[in-house]
């Protein structure tokens, strides 16, 4: 690898050209500050000599996420995450690189899982950190909005199970290897073309074998709040892998009935940094789920925010507990602690499964209903209040949920007839010296943004 | 991975021979012999026990733990297996290092603050540039290729500490013991889990203030009986060699219990050894080590080293580069 570098020259000769090249996303790449000093810090490969970049896909706080093929016959497609440098007045300096990217570049360094996404190379240059991975059409944020999408109708029985499966097998790598994602939710997890379930975004991942300092004293605020367990909301100092497991019970949910299950809305920090208790959130939940007691959760009442649980409503099953009489126990004495899940699960399915014959059927498996009781056990295992006793990624593995019914296929687009629109990249970049989005926007998808609440973390 | 060493970067990439190791020093040193020639340095042995001493210095004005201390240690090591020392700042590449391993070991520290400790403690090689620092952040990682987790010989430790029903005081001998390990070679040469056994067989054979003279090369001695012991019983022809490899028998039959229970306790390590698939032979080597660190100790002139490092760093214009 030559360290001088001929790709400052080809910005200099023609204005004109130049002034093309200025607006595409070419140019993120093309930083002309400081380069050929002889001192300091010079990257030994360059991105722009082993990739051609194709477009932009995303932004968030961190930087930007583009998609490239390479240049010297690497197969395949990249998608390169350029993690930004903060800047400091107009000149971006050096300012230390942020935990959640060391954190995401040193753990991504070791793993090797086929649901997990796999890291090709990092390349530090020009301040940037460039880490890239391969490229995943799709992810299960889009493809449940692709199914809302007129006419809305229901991910096929097998696919649900399928990426389930892939789902759970790549976070218990994860678990297994002491690893706690943080961040599972539809956004961050991918699905390349062949139905390949990758999880992605480890920057909230961390490493969990006896810690120097209890977790809670690193992030104050993990996990994005539609998908973060309630240990978590009721301020648990300690907290387990059980964590990532409610996070796939609420995207299991999600891929059930396309929207999320426990749909809260963020109560803000205030100004005096003190992370407040999510009521909102909270009330979803037990909505749902009924109140938790300390006889269904021993440690409960030793939770910080135990007290706050008196501010919460008891739940209502408002609108459906009529029409969709189930057949379990009555409702009318069904106490504030009763779940709802149960009957929330069936009319989910049965709902899809009565209206399927209005959507064009995918094929006769696509009724989600022949998920059957199994399917209900499964989300209630992985819904599980109590942390202690919620399904471990082993355990859902070896749920009967992928042992009866049809067989789980490690590609969950097969036998499908749908296709899904690759991943949307755009063209027109803005000069990425220059500007920055806040939150997590995708260009993917129609800016319904009110909908998913932006990123998560406050780094301590 | 992470949570196996056998699949770790650490043991794919980063645990040479000695030979390896020395060729790649070498190759350094070849590639501007003039530079080397013109500011020559002491043994590395030397140059790490001065590195030691300063990073503990920061480590302490930082407050951080000394597993911390011991990542970056681990860091300094592979980035100077990679880079000739005299093309740098060995003061800049402390800070960096320890502020890197900081965030790695998740306990983060401010930059800011990191540099202007270190400044505090090396005034005349240091800016309060932070960005310097910044810089030297992505240099460090880019030569260690972003693989920047350790696993070190103290889990293991933990693990096994009462499997061996080991002591206050063998604990902490132990965990110093592992400490010093991160002075010399060994981390690039073994995996954890040799030093951590090497260090716990130390301790049970070392007493406390026993590290000069000759007793010394008795401890040696009853640690190399102990793997010994180990090895033959492995062997299944332990019958032949046992005679010859328990000095401390007679010594167990008369006096103190304490040191009738020391050597029960050498006895079951030795067994523990014998029976897994524990590598003896570089257990062997990691006690020489070991023990000839400790004498290298003693010869070592702390004001000549840092007078040949200041120099170079001064006379290349490395402070201010």
């Amino acid at each position: 690898m030559s360290i001088t570098n001929s790709q400052s020259s080809s910005s200099a000769p023609s204005s004109a050209r130049a002034q093309v090249m200025k607006r595409s996303v070419q140019a993120a790449f093309d930083d002309p500050s400081d380069r050929g000093l002889g001192s300091g810090y010079q990257s030994k490969v360059r991105v722009v000599d082993r990739y051609k970049v194709i477009g932009f896909i995303s932004s968030g706080t961190y930087g930007r996420v583009y998609k490239a093929v390479g240049r010297q016959g690497q197969p395949g497609e990249f998608a390169i995450k350029k993690f930004k440098p903060d800047k400091e007045g107009e000149q971006i300096q050096y300012t230390g690189i942020s935990q959640s990217a060391v954190r995401e570049m040193a753990l991504c360094s070791e793993l090797a899982n086929l649901n997990v996404i796999r890291l090709v190379e990092i390349i530090l240059e020009d301040k940037c950190i460039f880490m890239v991975f391969e490229y995943a059409e799709h992810d299960l944020l889009q493809i449940i909005h692709h199914h809302t999408q007129n006419p809305r109708c229901p991910i096929p029985a097998t696919m649900v199970k399928s990426i389930m499966f892939q789902l759970l097998n790549g976070c218990q790598y994860l678990h297994a290897n002491w690893i706690l994602h943080r961040d599972l939710k539809p956004a961050n997890i991918m699905v390349t073309s062949a139905g390949q379930v990758k999880i992605g975004d480890l920057g909230l991942a961390r490493l969990f074998h006896k810690p120097l300092h209890s977790l809670y004293g690193g992030d104050k605020v993990v996990v994005t709040i539609w998908y973060r367990a309630p240990e978590l909301l009721l301020g648990s100092r300690h907290y387990t892998p059980a964590i990532d497991m409610w996070a796939i019970g609420c995207i299991f949910a999600e891929l059930l009935s396309l929207r999320p299950i426990f749909k809260g809305e963020e109560a803000k920090m205030d100004s005096k940094k003190t992370v407040p208790f999510q009521r909102n959130q909270m009330q979803k939940i037990v909505d749902i789920m009924g109140m938790p007691t300390k006889e269904r959760w021993p440690y409960l009442t030793s939770m910080h925010e135990y007290s706050s649980l008196g501010m919460l409503q008891t739940p209502m099953m408002h609108h459906h507990s009529s029409h969709h009489q189930s057949h379990h126990g009555s409702s009318s004495k069904s106490s504030a602690s009763t779940s709802h899940l149960e009957e929330w699960y069936y009319r989910t399915i049965g709902a899809h499964s009565g209206s399927s014959t209005l959507s064009p059927a995918n094929g006769n498996s696509s009724g989600l209903a022949s998920l059957g009781a199994e399917g209900y056990k499964l989300l209630a295992g992985l819904l599980e209040y109590d942390p202690e006793k919620r399904l471990t990624a082993q355990q859902a593995l070896q749920h009967p949920f992928f042992t009866t019914g049809d067989k789980v296929s490690n590609n969950c687009f097969e036998g499908l007839k749908t296709t899904y629109p690759n991943r949307r990249v755009s063209q027109d970049d803005n000069d990425i010296r220059t500007s920055s989005l806040p939150g997590t926007k995708r260009s993917g998808l129609p800016d319904d943004s009110l909908a998913r609440p932006a990123k998560r973390v406050k780094e301590a | 991975m992470a949570a196996s060493f056998w699949e770790s970067t650490q043991r794919r990439y980063w645990m040479f021979s000695k030979e390896e190791l020395a060729q790649m020093r070498e190759k350094l040193c070849d590639e501007d012999p003039k530079l080397v020639q013109m500011y020559p340095l002491p043994d590395w042995k030397y140059l790490y026990i001065y590195f030691n001493q300063q990073i503990v210095r920061l480590g302490k004005r930082l407050s951080v733990r000394q597993q911390i201390v011991a990542t970056a240690q681990l860091y300094i090591k592979r980035f100077y297996c990679k880079v000739e020392i005299r093309r740098t700042n060995p003061y800049l590449v402390i800070t960096t290092a320890l502020y890197l391993a900081c965030k790695m070991e998740e306990a983060p520290q401010h930059i800011r603050l990191v540099a202007t400790e270190a400044r505090s403690l090396w005034p005349d090689f240091l800016s309060l540039d932070t960005s310097r620092l910044g810089e030297c952040e992505f240099f460090l990682i880019s030569e260690m290729n972003s693989q920047l987790i350790i696993h070190q010989p103290y889990r293991t430790l933990a693990t096994l500490q009462s499997d061996f029903y080991l002591t206050q005081d063998e604990i902490n001998l132990s965990w110093s013991i592992i400490n010093d390990h991160y002075v010399t070679d060994l981390p690039l040469l073994y995996p954890p889990h040799i030093v951590a056994l090497t260090a716990i067989l130390l301790s049970l054979v070392l007493r406390p203030n026993s590290m000069t003279g000759a007793s010394a090369a008795n401890n040696i001695a009853a640690a190399g009986a102990a793997l010994a012991q180990a090895q033959a019983g492995r062997g299944g022809m332990g019958g032949s060699n046992s005679g010859q490899t328990t000095p401390g028998a007679a010594g167990a039959t008369d006096k103190d219990k304490q040191q009738e229970a020391r050597f029960g306790k050498v006895q079951r390590f030795a067994a523990f050894v014998a029976e897994s698939q524990v590598d003896i032979e570089a257990m062997v080597d990691c006690t020489q080590e070991m023990i000839s660190f400790y004498e290298v100790h003693e010869q070592y002139n702390d004001k000549a080293t840092r007078d040949q490092i200041n120099r170079f760093i001064k006379a290349r214009g490395l402070d201010k580069a």
